[in-house]
């Protein structure tokens, strides 16, 4: 069995929006291991930036974890961390960056408008690494490099505002990998960059893994970079994992109906003139406490349970497993959309 | 038939930065946009996409060349007229919805102030009629009016940029990457939006994305631009199914397809700009197929035909 570097249990994170309780993560257990990529997919505001916020305390002033746990094993001395117990910012310095680093999703905000690239990378450089000042330029110009800026001299003196979308999340990337962390978390690192530079950053994601035994945590909205890079996929729903498995469970034999829209929704099997499929309804209000099955109302073929009791974790696979009632031996036989062994066949391509 | 032209850019010449620095970010782009259709600009990242919407938007200066709207000039100097009619036609969704929006002020105002610009007499009622309108568009739930931006996730981010733009009912939209930070049923729901308002209003819109699998379902048109130089420029099937210039190439072989067997298998096509002999032989615009255009010079554009 592969070496955990992570473990969540039964993780809860609420937010207070002016005297309101917002149920954000509703409950989630999962297990990180050393050298994986997992990659988390699901619904716009299912959770996804907050979950993993909260392993470097980085939620906002008004989001507190109000049950579970979550623990770090990776740290050199081998003694784990809890890491939701952690209360001053001068305990997070020493896991931020250096244990667990973070690409965030909004690639303007996590740079200094009034700093130079090039000293925003080294600072990162010489905070974790030990290196003298040429050394850490040196290795800064390398990082430029690596994450496929060209003319990295002229680009090193630069601002953020003269950067395109593109080179300012590579840059983002370069600042991530430049501090070695044991775990990386990729918020949506690819979104702004044309395919052929977000291959060469998935490859770059995959050295690094190989390299220096990484953990990887990689959110994305694009099922092709999933299926590209990850060894394990989470499906988020409503602040819950409703399913996790191998890409090649997820992919070739999904079975929450959540999936099933998911994929039913790639524009890879639309017709030109028509209306791409789109899941009815709206996410579930999280102000309100959800009852049964969260998808249920959006699910035209819910079962009458889903609207009554949260489906348990069902097991499909020693890898996969699945929250929904549909998997329990007394539900009907519901069969998966269409698309599902459209993918199986190869048919996509 | 004639298709009336809405748009058109002719030798575009964009640059930042002085003598020295100066910095060539967009070079002789043309291209023309008809009415009613949806023309597509894909390319690498830093290729000067955003630039060209941003000068036709006129937040930038232009430093050559000519933007063309319904037949007015529109870059440089222009008339106080032409230059309020150009900001109520013509919207821009922008591509940072973290940068764009205004983070002190709530989503209500975010959304309604290009239309209080324009419609002074607006009364309180109807303009929260029209946010409501928009949100629940865009797929948001009209709470959603009285929160600020920093409460939201990045997709509900993105869909408030949208709902700005469209509030003002505009001609034309440049839409930079409007979709890439929403999950794919949400994106599914943009697009049918999208496309739904052109069919209803006549929209048309200037598609920016790297998405080319989005982009094959949304566009009519695209233009592959590389290093601010339009490289190919056809119609999105003839274009996306016989791809001529070896960037679009590279484009294609790189998309990632939803099936892990299919992507661990797959061999990248790898574009290097060192592979044009320009030196002697400069590349000019060529038709190669019926209205497929490629920059090419004389020999490539024989042997990539064969
Ligand atoms: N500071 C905050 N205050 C109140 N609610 C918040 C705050 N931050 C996030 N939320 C809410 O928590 C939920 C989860 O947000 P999160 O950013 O994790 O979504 P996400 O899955 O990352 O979505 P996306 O794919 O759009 O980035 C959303 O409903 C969001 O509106
Ligand atoms: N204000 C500015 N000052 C200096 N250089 C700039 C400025 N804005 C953009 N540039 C440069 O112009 C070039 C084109 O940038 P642009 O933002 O148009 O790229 P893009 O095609 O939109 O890329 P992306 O897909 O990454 O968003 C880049 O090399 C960028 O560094
Ligand atoms: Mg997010
Ligand atoms: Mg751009």
């Amino acid at each position: 069995m592969a070496e955990k570097m992570l473990t969540v249990e039964n993780l809860e994170i609420k937010f207070d929006l002016r005297g309101k309780k917002l149920n954000a993560i509703r409950g989630i257990s999962l297990d990180l291991y050393k050298g994986e990529i997992l990659a988390i997919v699901g619904e716009s505001g299912s959770g996804k930036s907050v979950f993993t916020k909260s392993f470097m305390g980085l939620l906002e002033q008004n989001g507190k974890v109000t049950d579970g746990t979550i623990m770090y094993y990776g740290c050199d001395d081998g003694v784990p961390v809890e890491l939701t117990s952690l209360k001053k910012e001068k305990e997070w310095y020493k896991i931020r960056g250096h244990e667990i680093a973070m690409i965030m999703q909004d690639p303007m905000t996590s740079l200094n408008p009034l700093k130079t690239i090039g000293a925003q990378i080294m600072e990162a450089v010489l905070l974790h690494q030990h290196l003298n000042r040429a050394e850490a330029k040196a290795k800064t110009l390398e990082y430029l490099k690596d994450v496929g800026i060209q003319d990295p001299e002229r680009r090193f003196e630069q601002y953020p505002h003269e950067f395109s979308g593109g080179m300012r999340q590579r840059v983002v990337i370069a600042i991530a990998i430049a501090c070695n962390p044991q775990i990386l978390i990729c918020d949506e690192p690819t979104t702004a960059l044309d395919v052929t530079i977000q291959a060469q950053i998935l490859d770059l994601i995959k050295e690094l893994r190989h390299k220096y035994k990484l953990s990887v945590i990689l959110i994305t909205h694009d099922l092709g970079v999933v299926a590209n890079i990850a060894d394990r996929v989470a499906v988020m729903y409503a602040g819950d994992i409703v399913e996790i498995g191998t890409s090649e469970d997820i992919f070739y034999d999904p079975r929450h109906p959540y999936t099933w829209a998911l994929l039913s929704s790639l524009p890879q099997i639309g017709v030109k003139g028509e209306n791409l499929f789109s899941i009815p309804g709206t996410p579930p209000n999280l102000f309100t406490e959800v009852k049964g099955d969260a998808f249920a109302p959006r699910n035209p073929k819910a079962l009458k349970i889903d609207f009554i009791e949260r489906p348990p974790y069902f097991e499909v696979s020693p890898t996969h497993k699945a929250r929904t009632w549909l998997l329990d031996p007394r539900a009907p036989k519901v069969d998966p959309p269409e698309v599902v062994e459209k993918i199986r066949n190869g048919g996509l391509i | 038939m004639e298709r009336e032209v809405l748009l058109e850019v002719k030798d575009l010449d964009v640059s930042f930065g002085e003598k020295k620095k100066r910095y060539d970010a967009v070079k002789k782009v043309n291209f023309k946009i008809y009415k009613g259709e949806t023309f597509g600009l894909v390319g690498e990242s830093g290729s000067g996409k955003t630039t060209i919407g941003r000068a036709i938007m006129r937040i930038i200066p232009t430093a050559g060349g000519e933007i063309l709207y319904k037949g007015e000039k529109i870059n440089g100097k222009i008339s106080k007229e032409l230059d309020h009619k150009v900001i109520r036609e013509i919207q821009m969704i922008f591509q940072d919805p973290q940068a764009s929006l205004n983070e002190r002020a709530k989503v209500d105002y975010i959304i309604s102030e290009g239309l209080m610009n324009f419609e002074k007499n607006l009364s309180e009622e109807e303009r929260l009629k029209r946010v409501d309108h928009a949100l629940s568009e865009v797929g948001l739930l009209p709470e959603f009016a009285s929160r600020f931006p920093h409460e939201f996730s990045g997709g509900q981010r993105q869909r408030i940029g949208i709902a700005r733009a469209l509030i003002m009912n505009p001609e034309f939209i440049i839409a930079d990457e409007p979709i890439s930070a929403l999950d794919v049923s949400v994106r599914a729901q943009v697009l049918n939006l999208l496309s739904d308002m052109q069919k209803k209003h006549q929209i048309t819109y200037l598609f920016i994305a790297h998405d080319l699998s989005v982009m094959r379902f949304i566009t009519d048109r695209i233009a592959v631009i590389h290093k601010g130089e339009i490289v190919e420029m056809a119609e999105t099937e003839e274009l996306v199914t016989n791809p001529i210039h070896p960037y679009t190439r590279a484009l294609l072989s790189a998309i990632p397809m939803p099936d892990p067997r299919h992507e661990r298998s797959k061999k990248l096509l790898v574009y290097d700009p060192d592979m044009h002999d320009y030196k002697n032989s400069p590349p000019s615009w060529k038709e190669l197929a019926p209205e497929h255009y490629v920059l090419a010079n004389d020999k490539e554009a024989q042997e990539w035909v064969k």
